[in-house]
C-alpha cells in the first residue's frame, strides 16, 4: 500500500529530474515520452495503493513516515504520506486524467521550441498536486499547495515572450499566494492550540469557537484562492494564456480542485465552525451563478470553458460546504473527465485552426472535424447533466443535498437550479456557434488536418478515452440507490446527516435539474442556432457581464493603483532626494573635512615628535592631577 | 644596601631621558636623532633596573633585557633607512624629508 503511494509521488518528480538533467542530450520526443511514462507509472502506483487499501479491512488508511522533517521542542513534523480513501481517490484522478493530458500534450506541443522545458514543468505540476493530496500532515499539504502555485505560474507563463502570458502568470501567483498566506495563518493558530500539524491530533482537538472559526476561515481563504472562487476568481480566466493542455490540467486534474479536496480533507475542522462551512457553500453558490452569467458573453472558446470550470467548482464548494463531502468529491471526479475532454476537444479545434480561439469565426467546424464534434458533444451533455452522461449523476445530489439545512438551503437550491439553466445555455451557445452548420469562410481557409486526421494520434486517443469516461464515468454512483463512493469515503469524510436528501427530494431535484438544463439547451438552440429569438440587446447587462462584474476594475482601483501611486510617491519624494542624493552629499562632506584635517600633516618629523611628547606630558599631568 | 639611594638613579635616568628627548626634538641629522632615541630607551632601562633593585623584584631586569632587544631591532631598521637614504643620494636632514606633507 505504502509502496504504491511513494511510487505514485516520486515517479513524476523523477521524470522532471531526468528531463532537466539530460537537457538537450535527449530529443524532444524522448522528453515528452519520459514525462508521459512517469505520470502513467504514477497512475500505476495509485492503482496499486487503491487495491491494497481496498483489501484492508475497514480501509481506514495508513500513514508512512520517511523521516522526521523538522523538530522544534515538542513540535515535530515528519515527511509523511497518507494513504486513505480520500487520498487514493484523488491520486487516481490526478495521475489518471493527468497522464492522459500529458499524452495529449505530445501532439499539441509538437514543434514548440521549448518542449523539453514544458514536459519538465508538467510532470513537476503533477508531482506537486500528488504531494498535495498525499501529504500525511497539514505541513506537507501546504508544501504541495505552494508547489502547485509555483508550477501553475511556470506553465501559465510558459510562452514567456508574450507579455499577456507573463502578466497572467504573475496574477495567478499573487492571488494564490494570498490563499497560501491565510492557510499558513490558520496553521499557526492550530500549532498554538494543539502543538501539532498532524491530521489526527488537529482534527480531534476541541478548539474554542473563535479559534475554530479563524482556522476554518484561513483554510477557506486558501481553498477560495486555489479554486478560483469569488472574490479571488480573477486569475482563472487570465490563466488561459497558457497552452491548452495546461488549461486542461489546471481545470480538470490538478490545482482548482485542490480547494474542494481541502474542505473534504479538513472536514472535522470545518464542522467545528459550521458558519464558515456554510460560508463556503454560499461562496460556491454565488460563484456558480456569477461565472455562469459571465460565460454567456465570452467569445474566446477557452474562456467559456474556463468560466464553466469556475461555475462547476462552485457546485463542488456548495456540495462540500453543506456537508456532502462525497457529493463534492464525486462531482470533482466526473468534472475532471468532462472538463479535460472539453478542453482537449477545444485544443483540437484551436490546433487545427492555426491557434484561432474566437468562436465567432468557427461556425460549421463539425463538418470538417466530426470526431471532435461528437466528443465535444459528449462533454457538453455531461457538463449540462443530461442523463446518462456523467454530470447528471454527480450534480443532482449536490443540489438536492441543500434542502435540509435551513432557509438558506432553499437559496442555495435556487442558485443550483438557476446554475443548471445557465450551464445548458452557455454550453450549447458554444456548441451551436462552433460546430453545426456549413463551415464559415474562416474555417474553410484555415483548417488544416494532420496527415488526413483531425490531430496526432497522441491527441485523439486521450480524447476518445475521456469521451467514454464522460459518458459512463457517472454510473459508479447513483444516490440514493447505489453509493459506492459515499461508502468508500465514509471513514474519512462522512457526509453530515443534514446533507443526505430523502429519496423524493432526490428524484424531484433530478427531474427539475434535467428539465431546466434541457430548457437552457432549447433557449441556446432558439437564440444561437435558429435565431428565432434575437439575442436580447440589454446593453447595460451586457457591459456588466463583459467586464466580468467589474471585479478586475475594482481590484485595480483598490489594490493596484494605490500601490503604484505610493510607489511613485516614494520614488519621487523619498528615494530620489533622500537615498540617491545622499551618496554624493556624503562624499563631498568627507572631502571637505579631509581638507581641514590635511593641514595637520606637516611632513616634518620633529613636529610629530613634539605632538607626541606634548601628548605624553598631558597624559602624565592628567594622571598626576586625577590622583 | 650600599651606594646611592633610588632617587639618584631616577634623577640620572630623568636627565638622560630629557637629553634624549631634546635631541630628538632639536637635532636635524637623522643619525643623531637615532642616537637620541637610544639614549631615551636606555634612560628607561636605567629606571627599570633601579626599581628592580629597590623592590628586590627581577621583573624589571627582564623588562630591561626586552627593551634592549627592541632597541637593537629599532637601530637595525633606523640604520637601514639611513643607508637607503644615503644610497639614493638624499639628504639626511629630517626637515627636508617632508614628502608626506598633506
Amino acid at each position: 500500500m505504502t509502496g504504491g503511494s511513494w511510487l505514485c509521488l516520486l515517479a513524476p518528480l523523477g521524470g522532471t529530474i531526468v528531463i532537466t538533467l539530460l537537457g538537450t542530450r535527449i530529443s524532444r520526443v524522448a522528453a515528452a515520452w519520459i514525462a508521459t511514462v512517469s505520470v502513467f507509472v504514477a497512475f500505476g502506483g495509485a492503482v496499486w495503493a487503491f487495491f491494497s487499501l481496498r483489501s484492508q479491512t475497514g480501509h481506514h488508511g495508513e500513514i508512512t513516515t520517511a523521516w522526521t522533517w523538522l523538530q522544534s521542542g515538542s513540535f515535530k513534523v515528519g515527511l509523511e504520506l497518507l494513504v486513505d480513501p480520500l487520498s487514493t481517490m484523488m491520486m487516481l484522478i490526478v495521475s489518471g486524467v493527468g497522464g492522459l493530458i500529458v499524452l495529449y500534450s505530445i501532439g499539441y506541443m509538437d514543434g514548440d521550441d521549448e518542449e523539453r522545458r514544458y514536459f519538465a514543468y508538467i510532470s513537476f505540476f503533477v508531482f506537486s498536486m500528488l504531494l498535495l493530496v498525499e501529504g500525511g500532515n497539514l505541513l506537507m499539504l501546504l508544501v504541495g499547495w505552494g508547489l502547485v502555485g509555483l508550477s501553475s505560474y511556470l506553465l501559465i507563463g510558459f510562452w514567456h515572450d508574450r507579455p499577456s502570458a507573463v502578466q497572467a502568470a504573475k496574477k495567478a501567483f499573487v492571488m494564490n499566494a494570498l490563499g497560501d498566506a491565510t492557510m499558513a495563518l490558520a496553521f499557526f493558530i492550530l500549532i498554538a492550540h494543539t502543538n501539532s500539524l498532524s491530521f489526527a491530533t488537529t482534527f480531534n482537538a476541541h478548539l474554542s469557537s473563535t479559534a475554530a472559526n479563524f482556522v476554518a476561515l484561513g483554510l477557506l481563504g486558501g481553498a477560495v484562492a486555489k479554486s478560483a472562487q469569488i472574490p479571488l476568481q480573477t486569475w482563472l480566466p487570465d490563466a488561459m494564456e497558457g497552452p491548452t493542455p495546461v488549461s486542461a490540467l489546471i481545470h480538470a486534474a490538478t490545482m482548482v480542485t485542490a480547494g474542494v479536496y481541502l474542505i473534504a480533507r479538513t472536514n472535522p475542522l470545518f464542522e467545528q465552525a459550521r458558519t464558515i462551512e456554510l460560508l463556503a457553500a454560499g461562496t460556491g453558490a454565488l460563484t456558480l451563478l456569477v461565472a455562469g452569467l459571465i460565460a454567456l458573453v465570452q467569445t474566446d472558446i477557452k474562456k467559456v470553458i474556463a468560466y464553466s470550470t469556475m461555475s462547476q467548482i462552485g457546485y463542488m464548494f456548495l456540495g462540500a460546504g453543506v456537508g456532502g463531502y462525497a457529493n463534492g468529491m464525486f462531482h470533482l471526479m466526473t468534472h475532471a473527465f468532462f472538463k479535460a475532454l472539453l478542453f482537449m476537444t477545444a485544443g483540437l479545434a484551436i490546433h487545427a485552426l492555426a491557434n484561432e480561439q474566437d468562436i465567432r469565426k468557427m461556425r460549421g467546424l463539425g463538418k470538417v472535424m466530426p470526431f471532435t464534434k461528437w466528443c465535444f458533444l459528449a462533454g457538453a451533455l455531461a457538463l449540462v447533466g443530461v442523463p446518462p452522461f456523467a454530470g447528471f449523476f454527480s450534480k443532482d445530489p449536490i443540489i438536492a443535498s441543500t434542502l435540509n439545512i435551513g432557509w438558506y438551503g432553499y437559496v442555495f437550491y435556487a442558485c443550483g437550479i438557476a446554475g443548471a439553466f445557465l450551464t445548458g445555455l452557455y454550453t450549447f451557445r458554444l456548441w451551436f456557434l462552433v460546430f453545426p452548420g456549413e463551415p464559415s469562410p474562416f474555417v474553410r481557409e484555415h483548417y488544416h488536418d494532420h496527415y488526413g486526421r483531425e490531430g496526432a494520434w497522441t491527441m485523439l486517443v486521450p480524447v476518445a478515452i475521456l469521451a467514454v469516461l464522460a459518458t459512463v464515468g457517472g454510473w459508479i454512483q447513483f444516490p440514493p440507490h447505489w453509493e459506492p463512493i459515499t461508502h468508500w469515503l465514509a471513514p474519512v469524510a462522512p457526509s453530515l446527516a443534514d446533507a443526505v436528501p430523502s429519496s423524493t427530494q432526490e428524484t424531484v431535484t433530478s427531474v427539475v435539474t434535467v428539465l431546466v438544463g434541457l430548457a437552457g439547451i432549447a433557449v441556446a438552440w432558439a437564440v444561437y442556432s435558429e435565431r428565432r429569438i434575437a439575442i436580447p440587446a440589454a446593453p447595460t447587462v451586457r457591459r456588466v457581464l463583459e467586464n466580468k462584474f467589474y471585479f478586475d476594475w475594482l481590484y485595480d482601483r483598490i489594490f493596484y493603483e494605490p500601490a503604484v501611486a505610493t510607489a511613485t510617491f516614494l520614488r519621487r519624494d523619498f528615494e530620489d532626494p533622500v537615498i540617491l542624493q545622499s551618496g554624493p552629499d556624503l562624499g563631498e562632506a568627507t572631502i571637505e573635512t579631509g581638507g581641514l584635517v590635511r593641514r595637520l600633516q606637516t611632513g616634518l618629523l620633529r613636529t610629530y615628535v613634539l605632538f607626541i611628547a606634548a601628548g605624553a606630558a598631558a597624559v602624565v599631568l592628567a594622571f598626576l592631577i586625577a590622583r | 644596601m650600599d651606594g646611592p639611594g633610588i632617587a639618584w638613579y631616577i634623577a640620572v635616568a630623568a636627565v638622560l631621558f630629557g637629553i634624549g628627548a631634546l635631541g630628538v626634538l632639536i637635532r636635524r641629522n637623522t643619525l643623531v636623532v637615532l642616537l637620541s632615541l637610544e639614549l631615551m630607551l636606555n634612560a628607561g632601562n636605567l629606571a627599570l633596573i633601579a626599581f628592580s633593585r629597590h623592590f628586590h623584584n627581577g621583573a624589571g631586569q627582564i623588562f630591561a633585557l626586552a627593551v634592549m632587544a627592541i632597541a637593537a631591532s629599532e637601530v637595525c631598521v633606523g640604520l637601514g633607512l639611513v643607508v637607503a637614504l644615503n644610497r639614493r643620494r638624499l639628504s639626511l636632514d629630517v626637515d627636508r624629508l617632508s614628502e608626506l606633507r598633506g
